[in-house]
């Protein structure tokens, strides 16, 4: 990594990391492209939240007899309202947080190449 | 009175630590630095901490006793609130390096119109979420101490304003931390030891079966202050004011003062008025049925509303600025998600211990005393008063962390966005006497020379403390008046304005360039008045609970995209639209690169501000 101000320097030793900071074209790409990874990985968990969880009310709602099936005497619509949520959304927390932070490593890395 | 001793020594350790807390913080040079030092897990459980209030601890159970445990998606959704917080806004937010919401605002979209619009809202969700509180606190000392309901609203009310007037509870991050495992030992050890004590849940046909609520083998015996008008649901014979009555299925009665006694088994009738119907075990146990706060679309709307509208809490969102960085934020924001879930897993026993060991509460129409009154009623004698004194205490410091955290950022934003604006549209409509306005103008100019002079300080400071007495007043009054509705409930609406007004301002602000300031503001104001009086409305109704008027009460699935669909047509229509590529380098660009937005200090030195409420000036720093 060469160090100093980037701007004295010639036009083809720019570095992305120059792009950036002078907020070029060329930055505002990388930027974007890093912002709409962001997006996608926030939406994707997002749709994995809501198929696991989303679902949950309705399911509730279209079978009933999850009520009468009664697990140590505790209706199943009951362990399902209250024991397998909290879990996940750790669980879909703590993947989203380690491809976040890849992604800005994987940023980083292009930037200070 | 071992209650009493202990909800004392939480006030008292309170307005001790606040009192602390302001030495601590004019002792250290950079506040900032110092809570950056903060670990996660300490960082999590202070936002847990700051986050559970009396709707966690108190609302959830009364919810669940009086309408069933459909209640329960209320806890999910506070805990689901956070997941949305971590996907969208926690990294970005945490590295743009605005404090408060309306600094988001007017940082984003440069316009200090919409900092003044944000404001007005963030007085408005802030009251809403006090009011609560307040509600809470005069119920637990009514029941510690059978004080009047008033008292309890007073004390808390000004303890919380002595409190923020000192300049306490402000960054003690550790005090935050340390609030939260009280919390969590208070709901959670008197749950499991009541329940060895009475070898699991009890009166499972009441809980899961056919029974309706009904007088334990003893009987029921109650002594009324007032007359009650109840309704039975199934034919009964009691005992009132030593005469025999017989009533019908469906009848109702004038209770008259005096000593009720129902026989072993019989049916206990339900308070007039609350809204509640008797429902028997299989009713009270569906988390989704077919009417009332069950239906699958007020669910889904609560759900959208908890959501959606975490991230839009003041008193929240400027805990998340003791995080060093954008990572950092997302790393403490998962631990938050799982201690809140540890949390959320208690309240729902109190509610299902209440409806078997204290059905008078149907009677009385009290369902949010039922976590205070499920120990004693469980193991009467000196365990379950003790427990009960454990429950109260923690009851009463989730009041007090949450208020003070809400009327931190209630008399931050009067005294730093409202108060300014209005002095000087008051000061260009009237002639001043020329002595007020050359006061005024020294001091104003020497808070501008100095950095920050000390004239300035101080005229802030008495600025924050009438602030503080100024937001905490309404709130007061309100409680006051309205006793009869559910904590909640209230709570629910508070979310739900946040969800339609500032949950549309950060998902757009923060991953959409096109927005544009007018299309904000626009946004914002539709969501925010949709919200509001859809919420009116349900009050002036009375509160439905079915059909189309419940979803009044709950009305954030309607219109939180309508404020979206707002904020983008707005922004679509704007010719003109801010180049924001600065402002997304600030919000998504990683740490250690060299071109953070550096913060300049600037006027952060007021010690009465939370955490980094000065405006802060922002320069892009190059490596």
């Amino acid at each position: 990594m060469i160090a100093g101000g980037g701007a004295q320097r010639p036009r083809s030793l720019r570095t992305p990391r120059d792009e950036l900071a002078e907020a070029t074209a060329h930055g505002e790409v990388y930027l974007r492209r890093l912002r709409r990874a962001q997006l996608a990985l926030s939406l994707l968990a997002l749709t994995a939240f809501g198929a696991l969880f989303g679902v949950l009310p309705i399911v509730l709602y279209l079978l009933p007899a999850l009520q009468r099936i009664a697990p140590l005497g505790i209706p199943l619509s009951l362990w399902l309202l209250v024991l397998p949520g909290p879990p996940l959304f750790v669980a879909l927390g703590w993947l989203y947080t380690r491809r976040a932070d890849a992604l800005d490593a994987a940023f980083r890395e292009l930037v200070e190449r | 009175m071992i209650a009493l001793a202990a909800v004392a020594a939480v006030t008292l350790g309170t307005l001790g630590l606040g009192a602390w807390g302001v030495r601590f913080v004019r002792t250290t040079s950079d506040l900032l630095v110092a809570s950056r030092a903060v670990s996660r897990w300490w960082n999590a459980a202070a936002i847990s901490g700051e986050y559970l209030s009396a709707a966690s601890f108190l609302g959830i159970a009364g919810l669940e006793f009086a309408l069933g445990t459909s209640a329960l998606w209320q806890a999910l959704g506070f805990t689901v609130g956070y997941l949305a917080l971590l996907l969208f806004v926690a990294a970005p937010l945490r590295r743009f390096g605005s404090y408060t919401i309306p600094d988001f605002a007017e940082a984003r979209l440069r316009s200090g119109r919409l900092r003044s619009l944000g404001s007005v809202i963030v007085l408005l969700i802030c009251g809403f979420y006090l009011l609560p509180q307040l509600k809470g606190a005069g119920l637990a000392l009514n029941v510690v101490t059978g004080s009047p309901y008033w008292v309890g609203v007073v004390v808390v009310a000004t303890v919380v304003a002595i409190n923020v007037a000192i300049g306490g509870m402000r960054g003690i991050t550790y005090v935050q931390a340390f609030q939260f495992w009280v919390k969590l030992t208070a709901i959670a050890l008197p749950v499991v030891v009541l329940l060895v004590h009475l070898g699991g849940l009890p009166g499972r046909a009441t809980l899961f079966g056919e029974r309706l609520p009904h007088a334990g083998p003893h009987g029921l015996r109650l002594a009324l202050s007032a007359p009650e008008r109840v309704r039975f649901p199934a034919a009964a014979t009691f005992i009132a004011d030593g005469r025999v009555v017989h009533v019908r299925a469906g009848e109702q009665v004038q209770l008259p003062r005096g000593l009720l006694r129902l026989p072993a088994g019989g049916v206990v009738p339900l308070a007039v008025g609350a809204g509640e119907v008797a429902q028997t075990g299989a009713q009270w146990s569906r988390p989704v049925g077919g009417s009332g706060q069950a239906a699958p679309l007020l669910v889904y709307s609560l759900l959208i509303a908890t959501f959606l509208g975490t991230m839009g809490l003041p008193h929240i969102l400027v805990r998340f600025y003791t995080n060093p960085d954008g990572p950092a934020a997302r790393h403490t924001t998962v631990r938050v998600l799982g201690l809140l879930g540890i949390f959320y897993l208690f309240p729902a026993f109190y509610g299902a211990l209440g409806r078997v060991l204290t059905p008078q509460l149907y009677l009385t129409g009290q369902a949010d005393d039922v976590v205070l009154r499920v120990p004693a009623a469980a193991w009467p004698g000196p365990v379950g008063g003790g427990l009960g004194a454990l429950v109260a205490a923690g009851a009463f410091a989730a009041f007090l962390s949450t208020s003070s955290g809400l009327t931190v950022s209630m008399a931050g934003t009067i005294s730093h966005d409202i108060w300014p604006a209005l002095a000087r549209r008051w000061r260009a409509g009237n002639r001043l006497e020329p002595w007020r306005e050359s006061r005024w103008r020294s001091s104003t100019a020497a808070a501008r020379l100095a950095s920050p002079g000390a004239t300035g300080v101080a005229l802030r400071r008495r600025r924050f403390r009438v602030a503080a007495l100024l937001a905490v007043l309404p709130p007061a009054l309100f409680a006051l008046l309205v006793r009869s509705i559910d904590i909640g409930i209230l709570v629910g609406w508070a979310f739900a304005i946040a969800a339609s007004s500032f949950c549309p301002l950060f998902l757009l602000g923060i991953w959409w360039t096109g927005l544009s300031a007018r299309g904000a503001l626009i946004g914002m104001v539709f969501g925010a008045v949709i919200a509001t009086s859809a919420i009116l409305a349900g009050l002036a109704l009375g509160e439905p609970t079915s059909g189309a008027g419940a979803l009044l009460t709950q009305p954030a699935v309607i219109t939180v995209p309508l404020a979206f669909l707002a904020m983008v047509g707005v922004s679509q229509l704007d010719a003109r639209r801010p180049e924001a590529s600065g402002e997304m380098l600030a919000l998504h660009a990683p740490e250690g690169l060299g071109l953070r937005l550096a913060e300049s200090e600037g006027d952060d030195d007021d010690p009465d501000l939370p955490l980094g409420r000065g405006r802060r000036r922002e320069r892009l720093q190059r490596g």
